[in-house]
Order: structure tokens, then C-alpha cells, then sequence
């Protein structure tokens, strides 16, 4: 069955809802942001009993809680691409206009992946193992995009 | 000495007789060798016999020592101020025991007082001290082309008058205040201190009205990045923590489809219209394509109000926040029940009261809408309802 139905007052209403926000950083996250901001270097937190060096840091080792908050260790700014995934689609939250790669990368003296953009290839020519190097923002913004992106070696 | 949380591994060893029970050690013998590595580090030896303790310093070799203790300075002080866990800076191999580790822990906090790091006296600062130091911490780089004259008017105790004179990339303190002035700030001397050392926040103190302003205001926000952040002479700076204040929107887009569209067709028109159930004869406010109670489509619109009576109402004092703004919502306000005229009894809708009413208002008070200027066929037409005047002096 059809309706007949008159459109004549239908309104579309538009709202916008501002959702404040406030977003601490941590103490870890604090120093760990401030060396690459101000000194253009990439810390990470490295367990001794385990061995094992982290970053982003974290208070506790994953694997023996062994507390490691204040073990920190000055990581390359090169490393290699393990893992990474090509976004392809567009959106006002997202830090670049698609296509571009969201890449894993291990720095060289980290045991653990960060994750960050990576720039300078084509996105179809892409692939895992490949050597990236960290490219520091100009501008800084407390945010981990005070690393720009990392780009091929 | 390289101090680590505020003290020295030579204080430790300083004040150990101080801190010795010899009454808890009359059964003990023992010596105990201490190297800490690193900056401010070096080695002890602690003898303890028979109630009596003899620290003395070594050069070379730690020799005859039953227990030896090696750890870095930093490790060293922080396990002795309980900063650092003695069992993480173990399990970490951050301090390593040569001997019986076990026992050492359980004698040493037995036979010694805790060491506690010398207290340090806040150091008074004065809105002088601060002042004298800006040429050095002027920052050329960041002021580069620029030139302006920056008075400050420091009244109360420790106050007075200076003038900071910034071009072409120098930057000179002078007393007094020079004419003209870029722009001159007006505060109490313990409110610029305090701005300095960090106890009161800077835009808290401009937005309250505790620093006059006058003449440029960009120029007196502009010139904090001129300058290197104050440090009171001893003090270990606070450490910098990140917050990130962000603000995000969503954008929403809501279809009033056709029943409840003509009820903003009416707004616009500054009309209420409601319908009208064809079996319980009930006027629905806003409209709906079905009555609620019959379940029966409906399809009569009757105009209703624009009047009505208040039948309850809620005083809202809690200070919530405009989710369309994130703004603290203006309090007290108030919520009214309205019925309009020519609706069913049981028809009322809630309305945003006038804030000014609010202290008049009363269940089964008369009111009238109040507009916007401008009506679009939105929910913004309609601002609220008011006290009608013209029935209260009835």
C-alpha cells in the first residue's frame, strides 16, 4: 500500500551538539611528548630484567610488572616498517586526506611498533620492511603529530 | 655534589652516626662496603661492632667487608628515601648485594633512624628578583622585529615601577615608567609573583580583572613567549605535564518528517498546532501521526494557545552544562508544564520559563509565548513562555 503523503512541512533541523573535552597526557606521556617536541627525540621505556624497550612508554613492563617508568632509554628516529594499512576513506577526525598509510613502525632500539602516518611512497608500492625515518613537525601541538610523519630512508 | 630527590649520597654517610641505635646493635658485627657509581657517588665502608659504628671513606678496593653493597648514586638515594622500592632496584639489578641481602634489610632500618633529606626554606621571592632577571632570560629568537615598552605598576609590599624596553633583539630593564608605554600592566606585586612562580594562573589572573590593562592588550598577552620561564634560584623546576583541551562537534541533522513538521510549519507562523484524535478526541502537543493511547492514525490539526496555564513546573539550580555549547547554563531555571488553551487537560508540554518570572511563578499562573524575531520553522522559534502580564493586573 502507497501513502499519499504531503511533504510540503517537512523541515530537516540542524543541531550541533559540542562535546568539551580535557585529555591529560600522564606523567609518561608528558615526557614522552615534551623530548619530541623540544628535543626531537623519541624515548622509550626499556624493562632490564625482560629486556624489552617500549614506546609509547608505559609504567610496567607487560610481561614480568616489573615498574619501568623511570628506565628511559633514547630510541632512534629511524626504524623499520613492520606493519601498515592504507586508509582509504575521508573524514573531518582524520589527520590526512585519503589515501594514506597508517604504518607500524619499530624504531631501531624498541621492541614494541608505534603507530604514525608514513609519507613520501605510494600507497600501491608500499610494503613491510621497508627502513622509515621520523619527520618532526615544524609547528608543534603537544600531540603526537609534533612528529609529522615518518618517510622512506 | 650531585644531588639526587634533593640530597646527597655524602649526606647519608654524614649523618649516619647521628642516626645509629647503638642499643639495637650491641649483638652486631659486621662491616658493609658501599660503591655508588655515577655523578655525586663513591665508597664507604660502615663498620659496626659491639654498639659502636665507624664510616669512613675509601679510596681503592672495599676490603674486609662481609657485605658490600654496589649501586648507582641516584638508586642509591632513591632506595634510602623509599623513592625507589628496595626489592624493584633488586629484582631490576639497579642494586646489587654481595652477601646476604635479606639479612641487610632486616638490620639496617633495626639499627639506624630513617634518613630524612634536610628540609628545604621556601625562598622568598620578590617582584624585584623576578623583574632583574628578565634581560636574561630574554629570548631574541622569538622576539625577532619586534619593539614595544612594556610598564609594569606593581603597588603593595615588594612592588614598585619598572620598564621593559624590547628592540631589535635586546631586551633592558629599567625603573620607573617611561612615556609612551606600549602598554602598562597594573597589578599587586604578590599577583605578578605569584604569575611568575606559577601559583596563580595568568589568564585567571587577567580575566578577573587582578591585572589592569592598558594599551595593547595582544602585546600584554604576547609577551610571555618573549621570555624563559622564571625559576625560583634553588627550586627544581615543575615538571611539565601535558592536558590538551579540545572541543569536538557533532553535527547532527534531524527529519521531522511530515506530522511533526507541521508543527514547525506552525512556529513559523507563530501558531501551535496540535491534531486531534478522531476517537478519544485528546489534542496531541507536538503532533503525532498516531494517538499514543487509541492507536488510531490522526489526521485533524486544531490551533491551540497561544496561551496557557502553568500546571507544575521545576526549579533547575544545578549548574549543568549547554550540551550545544559546553557553556555553564545560566542558573536558576526554570521548567513549565503548559497547558494552552484548547487543549484537552492533560496536554502539557514543557516550555523554558523567562528567568525574570521565575521568583513570580506559581502553579496554575497564566502565560504567553515569547517569539523569536525571526521564524524560521525550527525549534529555535520559540524562546519560552513569559508571565502574561495582562491577566496578572486582572
Amino acid at each position: 500500500m502507497t501513502m499519499q503523503e504531503d511533504h510540503k512541512d517537512c523541515f530537516v533541523l540542524e543541531g550541533k551538539m559540542a562535546l568539551p573535552n580535557q585529555y591529560f597526557a600522564g606523567r609518561l606521556g608528558s615526557r614522552f611528548l615534551i623530548a619530541i617536541r623540544d628535543r626531537k627525540k623519541i624515548m622509550g621505556l626499556k624493562c632490564n630484567q625482560c629486556g624489552k624497550t617500549f614506546v609509547p612508554p608505559r609504567e610496567y613492563c607487560e610481561k614480568c610488572w616489573t615498574k619501568i617508568a623511570d628506565n628511559w632509554v633514547e630510541l632512534g628516529t629511524e626504524g623499520e616498517l613492520v606493519n601498515f594499512t592504507v586508509v582509504r576513506y575521508g573524514d573531518r577526525h582524520l589527520p590526512k586526506k585519503p589515501p594514506y598509510i597508517l604504518g607500524q613502525i619499530r624504531l631501531d632500539g624498541a621492541d614494541t611498533p608505534l603507530v604514525h602516518i608514513v609519507e613520501g611512497i605510494d600507497p600501491r608500492e608500499v610494503e613491510s620492511g621497508i627502513r622509515v625515518k621520523a619527520v618532526f613537525a615544524a609547528k608543534t601541538t603537544n600531540t603526537i603529530m609534533d612528529i609529522d610523519h615518518f618517510e622512506p630512508v | 655534589m650531585t644531588e639526587y630527590f634533593g640530597t646527597t649520597v655524602a649526606d647519608i654517610f654524614a649523618t649516619m652516626p647521628k642516626r645509629f641505635k647503638p642499643e639495637e646493635a650491641k649483638e652486631v658485627d659486621i662491616a658493609i662496603g658501599y660503591e655508588a657509581t655515577g655523578e655525586g657517588g663513591g665508597k664507604w665502608k660502615a663498620t659496626i661492632k659491639h654498639g659502636t659504628l665507624k664510616v669512613e671513606t675509601v679510596d681503592g678496593d672495599l676490603t674486609g667487608c662481609k657485605t658490600t653493597i654496589h649501586t648507582d648514586a641516584e638508586t642509591f638515594v632513591g632506595v634510602t628515601l623509599g623513592k625507589i622500592g628496595a626489592l624493584d632496584a633488586l629484582s631490576s639489578q639497579k642494586l646489587r648485594v654481595a652477601g646476604d641481602p635479606k639479612f641487610l634489610m632486616l638490620l639496617l632500618p633495626k639499627i639506624f633512624t630513617p634518613y630524612a633529606a634536610p628540609e628545604k626554606k621556601p625562598v622568598a621571592v620578590t617582584a624585584r628578583d623576578i623583574i632583574t632577571t628578565i634581560a636574561e632570560r630574554f629570548r631574541p629568537e622569538k622576539a625577532e622585529g619586534v619593539a614595544m615598552t612594556i610598564g609594569y605598576d606593581l603597588t603593595g609590599e615588594g612592588g614598585g615601577r619598572w620598564t621593559i624596553v624590547i628592540r631589535d633583539g635586546k631586551c633592558a630593564v629599567r625603573g620607573g615608567l617611561a612615556d609612551p608605554l606600549t602598554v602598562k600592566m597594573t597589578m599587586e606585586a604578590k599577583t605578578y609573583t605569584g604569575m611568575m612562580v606559577g601559583t596563580i594562573e595568568a589568564v585567571t589572573a587577567f580575566t578577573s580583572g587582578m591585572v589592569k590593562i592598558e594599551g595593547d592588550m595582544a602585546a600584554a598577552g604576547a609577551t610571555a613567549k618573549f621570555f624563559r620561564k622564571y625559576v625560583v634560584p634553588g627550586a627544581t623546576e615543575a615538571e611539565e605535564l601535558i592536558s590538551l583541551r579540545v572541543t569536538n562537534a557533532i553535527e547532527q541533522r534531524f527529519a521531522t518528517g511530515p506530522v511533526m513538521g507541521r508543527w514547525f510549519a506552525g512556529l513559523r507562523e507563530k501558531k501551535f498546532l496540535a491534531n486531534r484524535c478522531p476517537k478519544c478526541g485528546r489534542t496531541q502537543i507536538p503532533p503525532r501521526e498516531i494517538c499514543a493511547w487509541c492507536r488510531v492514525r490522526v489526521h485533524e490539526f486544531v490551533e491551540v494557545g497561544p496561551k496557557g496555564v502553568v500546571t507544575h513546573f521545576d526549579i533547575v539550580y544545578f549548574a549543568s552544562p549547554d550540551p550545544l555549547t559546553g557553556a555553564v547554563r545560566d542558573t536558576p531555571y526554570a521548567t513549565a508544564y503548559v497547558v494552552f488553551d484548547g487543549s484537552t487537560e492533560r496536554e502539557a508540554v514543557t516550555m523554558d520559563l523567562k528567568k525574570e518570572d521565575i521568583p513570580r511563578l506559581k502553579e496554575g499562573a497564566r502565560v504567553r509565548p515569547v517569539w523569536a524575531e525571526v521564524t524560521t520553522g525550527s525549534y529555535r522559534d520559540l524562546i519560552g513562555v513569559a508571565l502574561d502580564e495582562q491577566e496578572e493586573s486582572l
